[in-house]
């Protein structure tokens, strides 16, 4: 057996992901000895942990052909990857920052939120980067299991446990769709290397056209769960209701970007061969109709909500959607490229303006275990103005209306499915954009012409430092998309031999 | 179909995963239903024995028997008088089934497409009568840590299991 | 020389009876205990699967996805069982906790 030398295995690449986790068990380790005045520590080093590692993965676009890969083949580090990772920290850093008074005005400053998070964070990166479906697998779970443990971190608070536990069982579940999916995929192939498997089903020499079917479309269910999309979205409200708030906010984006990232990564990469009507692969029309169902069903029961947790989980079902019709664009060759590019600058842009959203949500909690409702928000422009602004920027934002990072990403999406030949998927994602607004902008009515009380936690912390990085990112994608667009448009995914 | 040992072998194993199975899905008693399922993986155990996958085999019995499968009676033990030892249906066992049937109906389908002459699954012949030389548990552990192969999902793994031990203690511990 | 061996789709049939029987199982089941056990079912489905498949091919990939696949079910277990009896903790105990708060 020839051993490969260190630089065929190509470490230096997988640092964003593996480093990320390596230095969670450091922030684990450290945090076991900090005193609770010290606690802050905790924070401090997540966040330099984050900080640094973003900075060194700006230094992994355009790696050279030769670097591209490293485990040989097993982890792919083209700019998909590099630019999930950079969705990820960004997400993981919201993550921290909003968490860190909440855990303590709620008493779950437990140590371990920090490295959970930060490990679930890595799950999330290596699934984007999996060249195997192995990876995937164990990816997927790297990113959940955290999770679930996060959401019942507010124990003894009954609504915390049941998520935790909801969470647990139809995640559970759903791994057992991707398991089984990928066992027939296998099957099917003949192997779990993802290039392995698009040279087999483009040269014809799988075993059965409908055993690969049945496994995608297996993997597909496995991965709607993970992403919310409809009629695999039971869970969401209930969690998102039940988990702490600053968690629910993390998962929002989190899980999504993992669940597409390793989406776009085994249909894109793997499975484009799989054919279909005229030039479109096999699964474009599946994926193309529950977008359109997660759009309309999303949409239209949020505006019944008053639970603003459980109003935002509806609405995270709905953008699911949204991008889930530039993964079903991304099925027409021709489309591919700026789909996926289209779909990972939503996905930037929704980190950015949810994380936004969840971090005023958090501000606007109470301190007695209920959760925050619509009427919370009444009167909160005359009592926290710059806060009120902030939430109105996400709200306009998630409606898609500029100058926000909401509509460029609508946009770029709508235009990839028009160009794919889906003008009906695009018209429904205009109309229940149009929808949406009459939610979104409920809570900008009442923060401005409600009378009310509307209070907030204090103004100098952390969670003002999020609120405002947010909406500086959201306002920053609205205004000047084209200084994410060029390093999104690059990140394109292409299906050859690794 | 000739009776031989491996098909008499194969028929005992799968009638006990199948029983197994079965029970899982619609006893009602908690306790009896742990412990059919400790048949039906006992029954997949066997199934790996056949399928040449001996190593398999003892970790199915070693890890899910032994530990996974143990570890649910010891919580059902811990459990049972909140949650009752006898146990409902949910109201909607009838959409449950249908769709369960459903699954069970495409899979069915799809396997059966494997008969096709040019499917080569249904011919015994097809099937290499004599392992490769690298097969067997060498073979797999030098996969499992060889660089070339498996050794970033099991780093993965190994992180996995180290995130189960911080979630059970975070989760479990009365503070 | 071993024997011949039997059709490997018997096998996968198998897998497809076990896994439908598991998602049957989460479906119908109110017990969180007996929808995890039926998880597991559903596990062993693809399990097997995964082995039957890898004999056909000769290859060891598929067993090593299946201790992939067994290491992952040992983290839910830890994790998942964990959840449950903290819920039943929580449960016996929110009355107990309600009075004290009401009392002060």
């Amino acid at each position: 057996m020839e051993l490969p030398t260190l630089q065929d295995l190509n470490l230096a690449v997988t640092l964003p992901s593996m480093g990320l986790a390596l230095w969670a068990c450091v922030v684990l380790a450290v945090g076991l000895f900090l005193p609770e005045r010290r606690r802050h520590w905790n924070l401090v080093l997540s966040l330099g942990g984050i900080v640094a590692l973003f900075l060194y993965n700006l230094t992994l676009f355009d790696l050279p052909a030769d670097r591209q890969s490293a485990f040989l083949g097993m982890y792919r580090a083209d700019n998909f990857t590099a630019f999930v990772n950079l969705i990820a920290l960004v997400t993981a850093f919201f993550g921290v920052l909003m968490a860190y008074e909440y855990l303590k005005r709620t008493h779950i400053d437990r140590g371990e939120y920090y490295p959970l998070l930060l490990i679930s964070t890595s799950g999330a990166m290596l699934m984007g980067a999996s060249g195997d479906l192995a990876v995937l697998f164990v990816a997927l779970e790297l990113l959940s299991i955290p999770l679930y443990i996060m959401s019942g971190l507010r124990r003894p608070n009954a609504a915390s446990e049941e998520s935790a536990l909801k969470y647990f069982l139809l995640g559970a579940f759903s791994s057992a769709f991707l398991v089984y999916g990928v066992a027939l995929v296998y099957g099917a192939a003949g192997s779990t290397d993802l290039s392995e498997i698009f040279h087999r089903v483009n040269a014809g020499l799988i075993l059965d056209q409908g055993l690969l079917l049945a496994g995608a479309g297996l993997m597909l269910v496995g991965l709607g769960f993970k992403v919310a999309a409809v009629p695999f979205h039971m869970w969401t409200p209930d969690v998102y209701q039940g988990a702490p708030t600053a968690v629910t906010g993390y998962m929002s984006v989190g899980a999504k970007l993992g669940g597409f990232a390793g989406l776009l990564r085994v249909f894109i990469v793997a499975l484009p061969a799989v054919s279909g009507a005229g030039d479109a692969t096999g699964w474009q029309d599946t994926i193309a109709l529950i977008a359109a169902l997660t759009m309309i069903l999303g949409n239209v029961v949020a505006i019944a909500q008053r639970d603003v947790k459980r109003m935002l989980g509806y609405s995270s079902i709905a953008h699911a959607g949204y991008i889930l019709m530039g993964a079903a664009a991304a099925g027409s060759p021709d489309v591919r490229d700026f789909a996926v590019s289209a779909s990972l600058f939503y996905l930037l842009a929704y980190a950015f303006t949810n994380l936004g959203a969840f971090a005023v949500t958090v501000a606007i909690e109470k301190d007695d275990a209920t959760n925050p409702q619509l009427d919370d928000f009444n009167g909160l422009s005359k009592t926290r103005p710059v806060l009120a602004l902030a939430m109105a920027l996400f709200m306009l934002s998630l409606t898609g209306i500029p100058p926000t990072a909401g509509v460029v990403g609508k946009f770029f999406l709508f235009q990839a499915a028009v160009n794919a030949g889906m003008v009906w998927l695009a018209l429904i994602g205009v109309i229940t954009s149009v929808v949406s607004a009459f939610y979104y902008l409920r809570i900008v009515v009442n923060m401005y012409l409600r009378e009310g009380p509307g209070e907030a936690q204090a103004q100098r912390s952390f969670l003002g430092v999020a609120v405002g990085l947010a909406a500086v990112g959201t306002f920053v994608l609205g205004v000047a998309p084209v200084l994410f667009l060029d390093l999104a448009q690059r990140a394109v995914l292409v299906a050859l031999g690794g | 179909m000739i009776i031989n040992g491996e098909t008499i072998a194969f028929a005992v194993f799968a009638i006990m995963a199948i029983v197994g199975g079965v029970g899982v899905a619609a006893l009602r008693n908690l306790f009896h239903a742990a412990l059919s399922l400790l048949v039906a993986l006992f029954g997949v155990a066997g199934l790996f024995v056949l399928l040449a996958a001996p190593f398999l085999a003892m970790v199915q019995i070693l890890v899910y028997m032994g530990a996974i499968a143990i570890l649910i009676i010891f919580v059902i033990m811990l459990t049972q008088r909140v949650a009752g030892m006898r146990e409902q249906y949910n109201r909607q066992w009838i959409l449950s089934g249908l769709v369960a049937l459903v699954v069970f109906g495409v899979l069915l389908m799809v396997i059966s497409q494997l008969g096709t002459p040019e499917n080569a699954m249904w011919n015994p012949s097809a099937v290499a009568a004599t392992l490769p030389d690298d097969a067997g548990v060498a073979a797999l552990g030098a996969d499992l840590v060889d660089a070339n192969r498996y050794v970033l999902p099991f780093e993965v793994a190994g992180l996995l299991m180290t995130v189960a031990l911080i979630g059970a203690i975070a989760v479990a511990r009365e503070d | 020389m071993e024997p011949a061996p039997l059709n490997i789709s018997a096998y996968v049939v198998l897998s497809a009876i076990l896994f439908a029987m598991g998602a049957l199982g989460v479906l119908i089941r109110r017990n969180a205990i007996l929808v995890f056990m039926s998880v597991e079912l559903m596990l062993n489905a693809a399990n097997l699967a995964l082995i039957a498949f890898a004999r056909f091919y000769n290859q060891m990939d598929g067993q090593i996805l299946v201790f992939f696949v067994m290491t992952v079910a040992a983290a839910e277990v830890a994790v998942g069982l964990a959840l449950i009896v903290v819920i039943f903790r929580t449960r016996r105990s929110i009355n107990i906790d309600e009075l004290s708060r009401l009392k002060d």
